[in-house]
């Protein structure tokens, strides 16, 4: 795949990114640039997320997605790269913009997740001439444009004084709305989200919430929709989808929460694993997938 | 002056016969021990010169030698010196030497002339026998044992008087513990019954119970890991009477024979500490002892806490799990102790212990991941598998009352499937569905059509290795089996599906 360059002033540079300033004058992509006609909703955070992070940013990014908000954020470790997958496994475009060079993939661990965003027809975008490697000041600076590409920035889980407060700092500076997934009052994780909130920023409370926001009309699609072809499912495997969410749930309390025979209760569950509507956190526990 | 008494060394879990042979000769006084002695041993000459001594039997100025044949036997520990003492006597004409002929002699010495117990008395008495002998002179601690064994006639000996009394007019110390408890089946006192709910756990241990299997629990502390791992061997079937000698044998040279438990009725259950050393893990020594992987034969290895298990403690489990023996080799020669035992591995969930618990668990995803994979793969990959055992709830825990599910009720369907893979495995080198390789399960894994179609859409959704997907059949087998299926269905698929153990 070739690297495609972009400058100020040709059709194809985001019009977004002049509206700013201290924007670059190229840009460096594999795939494709984000449609300007789209709404984009950046999702970051963490890099070492906890599971809860890791649901959330998959869960928000697949909502966004199926209602055609493209996905941007930085592919690092943790929360970007489940905002990448949430968006992916909803059949999404999503968006990675680099502190490297676009052909090279780093962390290296996420060659999958590289290839297939550039698979699924979103791209890989660069301030960085190909070649550059990473190198941790340029990962604020690509932070800029990330938030500059998004009409709305949500940060999932952040610790005090990390990255993903720099990225929210440029979201205000340009403007943009900022929401926070919050989470428990006492887990370092969530420390950047609360205290993002009491600064103003929203609580993100729903993806349909940050659909209004984004200006989808709350009847036009009111909360998440429910993956489309539950109707395929037994109706053993879709009384068992009732009881799962994004906390993990042990078999021992889907048989008892559903009342339904062990044997019914594996059946059900691995229908619903090879149809993607659940996976396991760690082996033996369940939670559901939204995408 | 020359006198020879039969005695035994201890090789394994079998008993080799030694002859202690005594020589009184004029020459300078002195008292030596040949024949392929340990140092601990040849300190048997101070230990039966003063035991002696405190008789009032004071040694003439002569040479005296003592040799231990074969010379090929190493000779090691305490058990030559009632023996030693003997062919002194006897050698000294102190005690008839025909009161000797045809008989065993096995026993430590104090100074003061007490006998002291000594390991391996079950296989010495069976080697004894095999040699034609008749009678055996034991400690009296471990008289029971020798009588359990029922085998020769055995003398108990308290001390070295005793020897002596015996000797001369054939007087036997009495009121010794009895070894002739009936051989009664023990009521296990733990059953399935005290865990309330857990009806998932309950399950896998019975899968695990059935196809020998070994078995990682995950959960919280305090869930119940344990409790349900200690009542494994409860639900395994009976020993029979071979298994019951094979494992006896161990626990004798292991010296953990008593009075109480001369034989070992029950299958065993070990559950040693997760920072215990390599040797006492799988055995080992100068005179090699069996390990816990050894006293876990035919029974139960719970291995709590596995991922804080050091990591040279796992590599010492790989061969063993994998030729359910192991073979202890020290200089010029090596032993072979029996290990076919089923592990139970436990592991918190996470490093901080309460996922899922979110409101508790304080780590991170990768934390999570990682946790696992502090288990050696070597070892995963001989643990077929894994369930997550939920924190017990207070209003289960102190309900009271007992299941409906017992440990009854589950021994009967592992006795079933024990059965059928009995009746399967008749000609083959294999016991159990969970040692089936990959090579056999084509021929023992019959599947309906449903169930291949399940399994082969499993295999590509899940992006199963090979190892992953040959697990899952290995452990429908048994399911199946539990439901005196032969063939495979989809049911039995989908079980084994969610408790294999992943990685
Ligand atoms: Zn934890």
């Amino acid at each position: 795949m070739d690297i495609r360059i972009t400058t100020v002033g040709d059709p194809d540079y985001p019009r977004v990114l002049s509206l700013y300033p201290g924007m670059p004058e190229k840009l460096y992509y594999l795939g494709n640039l984000p449609d300007p006609e789209k709404r984009s909703a950046a999702i970051v955070g963490a890099r070492a997320c906890s599971a809860y992070g890791r649901d959330q940013a998959r869960g928000f990014a697949a909502d966004l997605a199926r209602n055609g908000v493209q996905i941007i954020s930085g592919m690092a470790l943790g929360i970007d790269s489940h905002a990448h997958e949430g968006c992916l496994s909803a059949g999404g475009k999503t968006f990675a913009v680099l502190g490297n060079g676009v052909d090279i993939c780093y962390p290296r661990t996420n060659r999958s997740l590289y290839r297939r965003i550039l698979e699924s027809g979103g791209g890989i975008l660069s301030e960085f001439p190909p070649g550059t490697e990473a190198a941790p000041y340029h990962f604020p600076l690509r932070n800029r444009i990330i938030s500059a590409l998004s009409d709305l920035v949500l940060i999932v889980e952040a610790r005090a004084k990390s990255g993903s407060l720099i990225t929210a700092q440029y979201a205000l500076e340009q403007g943009k709305d900022i929401f926070a997934v919050p989470g428990r009052l006492n887990d370092p994780l969530s420390a950047g989200c609360l205290s993002l909130i009491r600064k103003g920023a929203g609580a993100a409370l729903s993806p349909s919430q940050l659909l209004q926001e984004l200006g989808f009309s709350a009847d036009e699609k009111g909360e998440p929709a429910a993956p489309p072809s539950t109707s395929d499912l037994t109706p053993t495997a879709r009384k068992i989808l009732h009881y799962l969410s994004s906390d993990p749930k042990t078999l021992e309390e889907i048989v008892t929460a559903s009342r339904l025979p062990l044997g019914e209760v594996f059946k059900g569950l691995l229908e619903l694993e090879l149809k993607s509507f659940t996976r396991q956190s760690v082996p033996g526990l369940y939670v559901r997938t939204y995408g | 002056m020359f006198c020879s008494i039969t005695s035994t060394a201890i090789s394994g879990v079998d008993a080799l016969p030694v002859y202690v042979e005594a020589d009184v000769s004029e020459g300078l006084p002195m008292f030596n021990i040949i024949g392929a002695v340990s140092t601990r041993t040849r300190e048997a000459a101070d230990r039966v010169k003063t035991a002696l001594r405190n008789l009032k039997i004071v040694l003439p100025p002569k040479r005296i030698t003592i040799n231990l044949s074969p010379g090929d036997v190493r000779k090691e520990g305490t058990r030559y010196d009632l023996p030693i003492a003997a062919a002194v006597l006897a050698a000294l004409d102190r005690i008839p030497k025909e009161s000797l002929e045809g008989t065993l002699v096995l026993g430590e010495l104090h100074l003061d002339g007490r006998i002291e117990q000594v390991p391996g008395i079950l296989p010495s008495i069976l080697t004894a026998r095999d040699l034609g002998l008749k009678t055996a002179l034991v400690p009296a601690a471990n008289y029971a044992e020798a009588k359990a064994a029922q085998a020769l006639d055995v003398v108990g000996l308290a001390s070295l008087q005793d020897l002596i009394d015996y000797c001369s007019d054939g007087r036997r110390p009495e009121n010794l513990p009895a070894g002739d408890a009936p051989l009664s089946e023990e009521e296990d006192a733990e059953d399935f019954s005290d865990i309330r709910g857990q009806e998932s756990v309950k399950r896998a241990c019975l899968i695990a119970a059935a196809g020998f299997h070994n078995l990682l629990l995950s959960g919280p502390p305090g869930s119940g890991k344990s409790m349900a791992a200690r009542r494994l061997p409860g639900i395994l079937p009976a020993l029979t009477k071979e298994e019951r000698l094979e494992v006896s044998r161990i626990y004798s040279v292991a010296g953990l024979l008593t009075a109480a438990h001369p034989v070992i009725q029950k299958r065993p259950f070990r559950a040693p500490h997760h920072l215990l050393s390599p040797q006492a893990l799988v055995g080992g020594g100068r005179s090699p002892v069996p390990g816990e992987i050894t006293l876990s034969h035919r029974g139960v290895l719970f291995l709590d806490e596995l991922p804080e298990m050091p990591g040279r403690n796992l590599e010492f489990l790989r061969q063993p799990l994998e030729d359910r023996f192991i073979q202890i080799s020290r200089i010029g020669r090596s032993v072979i102790f029996p290990c076919n035992f089923l592990l139970v591995a436990a592991m918190n969930p996470c490093p901080c212990g309460y996922y899922p618990d979110l409101n508790r668990c304080t780590c991170t995803e990768r934390d999570i991941r990682n946790y696992t994979a502090r288990i050696s793969q070597p070892i995963l990959d001989r643990i077929d598998l894994r369930t997550e055992v939920p924190a017990l709830d207070y209003d289960a825990l102190h309900a009271g009352g007992q299941d409906k599910i017992t440990s009854a009720m589950l021994k009967t369907q592992v006795e079933k499937a024990f059965a059928c893979q009995k009746e399967r495995y008749l000609d083959m080198p294999i016991a159990f569905n969970s040692e089936l390789s990959a090579r056999d399960i084509p021929r023992f894994c019959p599947l309906s059509a449903e169930a291949g179609r399940l399994l082969e859409a499993a295999y590509t959704a899940m992006a199963l290795s090979a190892r992953g997907y040959h697990r899952i059949l290995r452990i429908a087998r048994t399911i199946a089996d539990l439901d005196g299926d032969d063939l495979i269905r989809e049911s039995h698929i989908s079980e084994a599906v969610h408790f294999r153990q992943h990685s």
